[in-house]
């Protein structure tokens, strides 16, 4: 089987007919790796010499590196349990190519086969520095030897296809998203992984001890010690550093650290950039598909992630760890540390939506929404970053505990309106209500609609006396002042109502009190409105006609993981169709991260992005499971469309084919 | 430069008022305070003056019971340096002059170069007690104002007038100037700045006692009647649209 892929192989190889040394008579059958022959002293001294020079160059870019990643902040959160789930992410991320393969799969693929190709080589390379030192351990004549020299040429051959495969992607097909300016060092290094697999292949078809088995030999330990200088220098440091990297990450999606101490107010200066940061830093393989997916750089925004953390490794190298200098640029606080237009500006990291599709799609375990939000947080909490808006918003949150700054007793109105029972601990659950179901219309809408579904389902519910936003914009935004009053107050509150269970019609909500408030102490168990309706879906009316396109809200998609519950809620509500971009890789309606409160956007907008994607579908309607998003859609959908499809929530799905009688109002408890 | 901003702790704009059961006051039980808006203005305008000169400190000064505290924390989270609470519980009986004249009393010994507080506040609006409380200092004063310059030994100051109007004041020092909102963005509190607030000076002064009988004492506090007022218009549709545009001109002024 071996002896047939190689036959195949040689074939290949022959039509290529570009290597001289293929035309020699083979004295030997091809299936059998042949050996240099002897060394001289002299050349085995040259090679020592050589391998010196290789491994000091790599160790000369490799050490101040380490020395800046180790130099860094350690972080005190930081702990390697659980490790179940670090193994699992090393297995299927490093080992498995799970990520790298699934989110591109070609270009994937072929990455795959040239790691799995190195793996398979790491003894054959051993053994082959060894031969130079008359050490060889691993003679090809040996039975072991005959079978596994036959394997790693399978893997040579995937290898130097795969390569040559990427090499016309980057030159030839040069995707957006490698960035504009030709990489001549990967090039290079393509080339040289290239040669090193021909070298090694062309070795079957020589002589033992022939001057052509020595000349390839030579060929093929030149490429290795030129290859691993340059190792440090580019992109290919993630060779080195990624697979730790994967396996040290932080655990859970968008894990905002707690601040430390009195002088810790989120990443300011280079001396705020913990170790793994930094690792994640100079592990960025330049790939691109962070930017590929976000919805800010789609939309001819300054804010390019890639650009966020190679401006983090520029910052580190020039300034080093422990440095002062802010961060982030255009700041209030200007002074001469602090130059304009340099490393990473203000304005990119405001415009990032917090969709978290960066984060998710990174193969080298690079965490962004940390970083993004970590330099929010350094500009907020400090009083650098300035906008009217975003002060306008804290104000509203400080003052009026609501997003939308409006006064409280607008929401006491439309629960008394509603007749929505006061939460008094007899019921089983609390409905939030949150800042777009207390005060939008539209929230107000799917909230109303999603009571009558709770109570067509005989589920007892209750709503808050008094409820304050919990803080997800300010989190987001990295206001961690009011966003610790608003999570601590949310935290009395609940604890007071004795509430144990909630359910929320507001992926933000759901994460923020989930997630979020563990700072500060214990939430009770919440769940989002399309969890709960998924459980009880049988028991929802099964409804036909309409077709339905599904939009998955980054919050409760990206976020929560949940993708199949409000699926089966639409399935009940009519035929589901799925927009171009969906699941994993759905884009964003451009409202979260704070956003939506800070005016107008420039440029074109996400939401328009968006909203023309799902109507370009051709569905009726338009399901959302969030009120950011169709608060955003209301207004994009409009204005790309003369006759746009509906837009409802899955509440509203749901609750439009209700019995009437179950909007005659509430039913005693 | 040395300023001093004085500032009145009000009760929240969207707070549920209920006046009280004698009627003179309102029930203050279940009220949240603020900083008065005008008077943030001019707390901004200090501190925007200060990051100008590039040095100086801003003082604020709040008369008022215990809660008043809370406000002028916040003024020093937002950068204040130092804050003197004037501890007063009778500010009710007090009138314009008598709390102008325990401010000055505190402000004096601080001999500023200049004192800010808002034009009006925002649960009286009465408008005086900065006038009044310059001419307890013996400070020229300016009102409404929108922006203050720093110019050689003085300020250049932007007054308000009607209509869209305004004057350009020059000003020699101490004075003491009114501050109209609107004319800066506000600062929201940081972390940073509560923690740094944290460290600041906070100084409790007793209020002198009220010099005789206030010559203005409120009778009766009552909540806004809401009236009513249907007018039919009429005439060919071309006179009625005529009539309706001077209204909304004249009367509501909308146009």
């Amino acid at each position: 089987m071996v002896r047939e892929v190689l036959q195949v192989a040689v074939v290949a190889r022959m039509s290529a007919g570009s290597v001289p040394l293929l035309q020699l008579p083979a004295p030997h059958p091809p299936s059998r790796l042949a050996e240099p022959g002897q060394f001289s002293g002299i050349e085995s001294t040259f090679l020592a010499l050589l391998i010196f020079v290789s491994a000091g160059l790599f160790l000369w870019r490799f050490g101040p590196i380490l020395c800046t990643i180790l130099r860094s902040k350690k972080a005190p959160s930081f702990s390697l349990s659980p490790l179940g789930g670090r193994v699992w992410n090393f297995f299927w991320e490093v080992l498995c190519q799970g990520k790298v393969i699934r989110q591109r799969p070609l270009p994937g693929l072929a990455h795959a086969f040239v790691f799995w190709g190195f793996l398979a080589f790491a003894v054959v390379s051993l053994n082959h520095l060894a031969t130079g030192f008359s050490l060889g351990f691993f003679p090809p004549t040996s039975i072991v030897g005959r079978f596994y020299f036959v394997f790693a040429a399978v893997w040579a051959l995937l290898v130097a296809i795969s390569i040559a495969g990427l090499f016309v992607r980057r030159f030839f097909v040069r995707p957006v998203w490698l960035g504009e300016k030709l990489s001549y060092e990967s090039g290079f290094i393509a080339l040289l992984i290239f040669l090193l697999m021909v070298t090694y292949l062309g070795a079957f078809f020589v002589a033992d001890g022939s001057t052509a088995a020595k000349a390839l030999w030579w060929v093929h330990t030149l490429s290795l010690l030129v290859f691993l200088p340059l190792i440090p220098h580019t992109k290919h440091l993630h060779l080195v550093l990624s697979p730790v990297t994967v396996f040290l990450k932080n655990d859970g999606f968008s894990k905002i650290p707690s601040l430390q101490g009195d002088e810790d107010f989120g990443l300011v200066a280079g001396k705020d950039l913990t170790q793994i940061i930094s690792l994640q830093t100079y592990s960025c393989v330049e790939c691109g598909r962070c930017t590929e997916h976000c919805p800010a750089a789609n939309t001819g925004k300054v804010l390019n992630p890639k650009e966020i953390v190679l401006g983090l490794r520029t910052y580190l190298n020039e300034f080093g760890p422990a440095s002062d200098t802010a961060l982030l640029t255009e700041s209030r606080i200007a002074s001469p540390d602090n130059p304009p237009a340099k490393y990473l500006s203000m304005k990119a990291a405001f415009e990032c939506t917090t969709c978290g599709s960066c984060e998710y799609q990174c193969p080298v375990g690079i965490q962004h929404l940390p970083v993004i939000i970590g330099l929010r947080r350094g500009a907020t909490n400090t009083g650098a970053w300035e906008d009217s808006y975003g002060t306008k918003l804290f104000l509203a949150l400080e003052k009026n505990g609501n997003a939308l700054g409006m006064s409280s007793t607008e929401r006491d109105k439309f629960v008394q309106k509603q007749g929505f029972p006061i939460f008094d601990g007899s019921q089983e659950y609390c409905l939030w209500l949150g800042c777009m179901g207390g005060y939008d219309p539209k929230g107000r809408e799917i909230i109303a609609d999603f009571a009558r579904v709770m109570r067509y389902l005989g589920t007892s519910f209750g709503v808050l006396k008094k409820e304050k936003c919990t803080g997800d914009p300010a989190r987001r935004l990295g206001n961690d002042l009011v966003f610790q009053t608003l999570a601590e107050s949310g935290l009395k509150t609940f604890e007071m109502a004795k509430v144990q269970k909630i359910v929320a019609i507001c992926p933000h909500c759901v994460r923020t009190i989930a997630t979020d408030w563990r700072e500060f102490g214990v939430a009770p168990e919440i769940e989002h409105h399309s969890e709960f309706m998924a459980r009880h879906k049988d028991r929802l009316p099964k409804q036909t006609g309409d077709s339905i396109v599904y939009h998955d809200p980054c919050y409760l998609g990206r976020y929560r993981d949940i993708y199949e519950e409000p699926r089966a809620v639409v399935a009940q509500a009519g035929s589901l169709v799925e927009a171009p971009r969906s699941h994993e890789r759905s884009f964003c309606c451009g409202a979260g991260g704070g956003l939506v409160f800070l005016g107008e956007e420039q440029g074109e907008r996400v939401s328009h992005v968006r909203a023309e994607e799902l109507v370009s579908t051709g569905a009726d309607i338009v399901g959302t499971a969030c009120p950011f998003c169709n608060t955003m859609f209301r207004d994009a959908m409009s204005a790309v469309s003369e006759a746009p499809p509906k837009l409802l929530d899955i509440a509203q799905l749901t609750a439009r084919a209700l019995p009437a009688s179950e909007s005659q109002g509430p039913q005693p408890f | 430069m040395k300023i001093v901003v004085a500032i009145k702790q009000v009760p929240e704009r969207d707070a549920p008022v209920h006046i009280a059961a004698e009627g003179r006051w309102i029930d203050e039980g279940d009220l949240n305070y603020t900083i008065n808006e005008p008077d943030a203005y001019a707390l901004e305008e200090a501190l925007h003056l200060k990051e100008k000169v590039g040095s100086g400190e801003v003082i604020v000064v709040c008369a008022g019971p215990e809660r008043v505290q809370s406000t002028l924390r916040e003024a020093l989270a937002k950068g204040a340096d130092r804050a003197i609470h004037i501890e007063a519980d009778d500010l009710g009986s007090r009138d314009t002059l008598g709390i102008a004249q325990i401010l000055a009393e505190a402000i004096k010994t601080e001999s500023p170069d200049l004192v800010l507080t808002g034009l009006q506040s925002d649960d009286l609006g009465l408008g005086q007690t900065g006038v009044v409380l310059a001419e307890l200092i013996g400070v020229p004063h300016a009102t409404i104002i929108l922006q203050v310059e720093p110019s050689g030994d003085g300020i250049k100051v932007k007054r308000e007038l009607e209509d869209g109007w305004f004057q350009h004041v020059e000003m020699p020092l101490p004075a003491l100037l009114t501050i109209q909102s609107g004319g800066n963005k506000l600062r929201y509190a940081t972390l940073m700045g509560i923690k740094k607030a944290k460290t600041k000076e906070l100084k409790t002064v007793a209020a002198a006692a009220s010099s005789g009988a206030p010559s203005i004492t409120l009778e009766r506090v009552y909540l806004p009647e809401k009236q009513k007022k249907t007018e039919m218009l009429t005439g060919s549709p071309a006179e009625v649209a005529a009539k309706i545009v001077e209204k909304l001109k004249f009367e509501v002024r909308v146009l």
